[in-house]
């Protein structure tokens, strides 16, 4: 009787240990709960809230023309930025120039200083202006297509808001105030082709 | 290695040792023969025979994670090239191409040549290869924003030239009027390319691949390729084997990721480049 009192008490003790120390949960709840990286917000964020600052303190093309002319190599290290390694950086730059040409894909522009800078208005794609902040660290995340959302997240905004009203109200000889993200190649330097995703457009009356 | 049936491999191989060797190592190139069990068994070996250091080229980005670990747990560094395995703690260091943002690139270029509209086809490859889906989905976050441009197949021909022609001849017999050609390496862009041409295509569908190997570089000098992306593959390897000889030497705090750029090569600019690499 007693080894029979002994034994329910045992398994008694052994079931309750097991219920509280196993757990199931549905996998579709468990997922649920799992962070995600949240690519629209954190593009929003970036394009409202920090990005400005960089513009506002950004080097204007013409200066940064003038410069990569004389010291390509001190002017790619204190101006490019990029989150890979190899010879292409991006640039966040701002300036004025007057509307020479518009086709399908560009709005081309000649700068005070009669540089040529081309507008993309339809390929807006890549990582441009996600590099060209300095604001994304490559080691702030594991996961590279959380980094490459980034890009396609910003993009999406910039074709949505800042393209639209500038290309239905460009016209030749208009005046444009710009910000935005270029790329170069360091080994394979070329200044006359130079194109921008836009990050503002603003035309002067 | 995954595999040294492929020049592209052989070259990050060989590129690998060398650096190794001129920093004085002792070296050996092991071939998986794309094979996750092959591999295993030269983990094992290289374990046994007391190398220190493993630069990798996984053969699967989850399968190849156990022996990641089984050398992390033996005291022998990973220092994975080209290819990632799926594991933030395994890996030394993971020293990659930024295949997604080349094939955003590839993918611009792509739309503007085929001027937003046409039936083209994609050619895949190694689905276990998490290269594979970074540049599709690159490719894809530009091309399909293009309701003009139809994919009519796509499939996987596992980076291989062989592979890859029997698949393009396999879909032309179902898609006999396409008009252009995405491959995930070059590899399969020419053996896509070969398919095209003994089927009287070659002028009519653009093909593009990606790497920056010999005969796609020839083969856009000659027009017969439309572009590619080019990898650095002497880049991936020599940093690998210095970060191995910067491990002996006692450093720890590396990267757990890197991103080597990769750049487009057409028509307009492939003399500036060389296979596998630039001119100067």
């Amino acid at each position: 009787m007693k080894k029979g009192i002994k034994y329910a008490i045992w398994i008694i003790i052994i079931v309750f240990v097991g219920y509280n120390s196993v757990y199931f949960r549905k996998l579709s709840e468990l997922k649920a709960t799992e962070k995600t990286f949240n690519a629209p917000a954190y593009a929003q964020d970036l394009l409202n809230n920090k990005l400005p600052a960089v513009t506002e303190k950004a080097i204007t093309l013409d200066e940064l023309i003038t410069q990569l002319k004389v010291s390509p190599a001190n002017t790619f290290a204190e101006n490019g930025h990029v989150l890979s390694i190899g010879s292409t950086k991006f640039f966040m730059v701002k300036g004025t120039g007057t509307i020479v040409d518009i086709d399908d894909s560009d709005v081309k522009l000649s700068t005070i200083a009669h540089n040529e800078l081309q507008i993309a208005t339809e390929y807006v794609f890549g990582n441009a202006i996600r590099d060209a902040s300095g604001l994304v660290n490559l080691n702030d995340f594991t996961n590279t297509i959380d980094l490459s959302n980034i890009s396609s997240e910003v993009n999406k905004i910039i074709r949505a808001k800042v393209i639209p009203p500038f290309k239905s109200a460009a016209k030749k000889g208009d005046k444009v105030e710009f910000t935005g993200a270029i790329e170069l190649n360091q080994a394979h330097l070329n200044l006359s082709d130079i194109e921008m995703l836009p990050v503002s457009l603003k035309i002067i009356p | 290695m995954s595999t040294l049936n492929n020049p592209w491999f052989v070259f990050l191989a060989q590129t690998a040792s060398a650096q190794a060797k001129s920093l004085g190592y002792e070296t050996k190139i092991f071939d998986s023969q794309n094979n996750t069990a092959t591999e295993t068994d030269n983990f094992e070996n290289a374990i046994a025979a007391g190398y220190g250091a493993i630069l990798f080229n996984p053969t699967d980005a989850n399968g190849s994670v156990v022996n990641v670990n089984k050398a992390k747990a033996a005291g022998v560094a990973v220092f994975c090239m080209d290819r990632e395995v799926n594991s933030t703690t395994g890996p030394t260091s993971q020293i990659l191409s930024d295949s997604y943002s080349g094939c955003v690139n590839l993918g611009k270029y792509f739309v503007k040549q085929m001027h937003k509209k046409g039936k083209y086809v994609e050619i895949l490859g190694i689905v276990a290869d998490n290269n594979t889906w970074n540049r599709s989905k690159g490719f894809h976050s530009v091309v399909d924003y293009y309701p003009g441009l139809q994919m009519v197949a796509q499939q996987s021909a596992d980076f291989d030239r062989n592979k890859g022609l029997e698949v393009m001849e396999s879909i032309l017999q179902a898609h006999p009027d396409i008009d252009g050609v995405f491959c995930g390496n070059d590899a399969m862009a020419m053996g896509a390319y070969q398919a095209l041409a003994a089927a009287g295509k070659a002028n009519k569908v653009k093909v593009m691949g990606f790497d920056g190997a010999e005969d796609a570089i020839q083969g856009i000098k000659d027009g017969k390729i439309l572009g590619t992306a080019m990898q650095f593959p002497k880049v991936m390897a020599q940093t690998a084997a210095n970060y191995a000889d910067e491990y002996f030497k006692g450093k720890r705090d590396f990267p757990k990721k890197i991103q080597v750029g990769v750049e487009m090569v057409t028509g307009k600019n492939v003399s500036d480049y060389i296979a596998y690499g630039k001119k100067n």
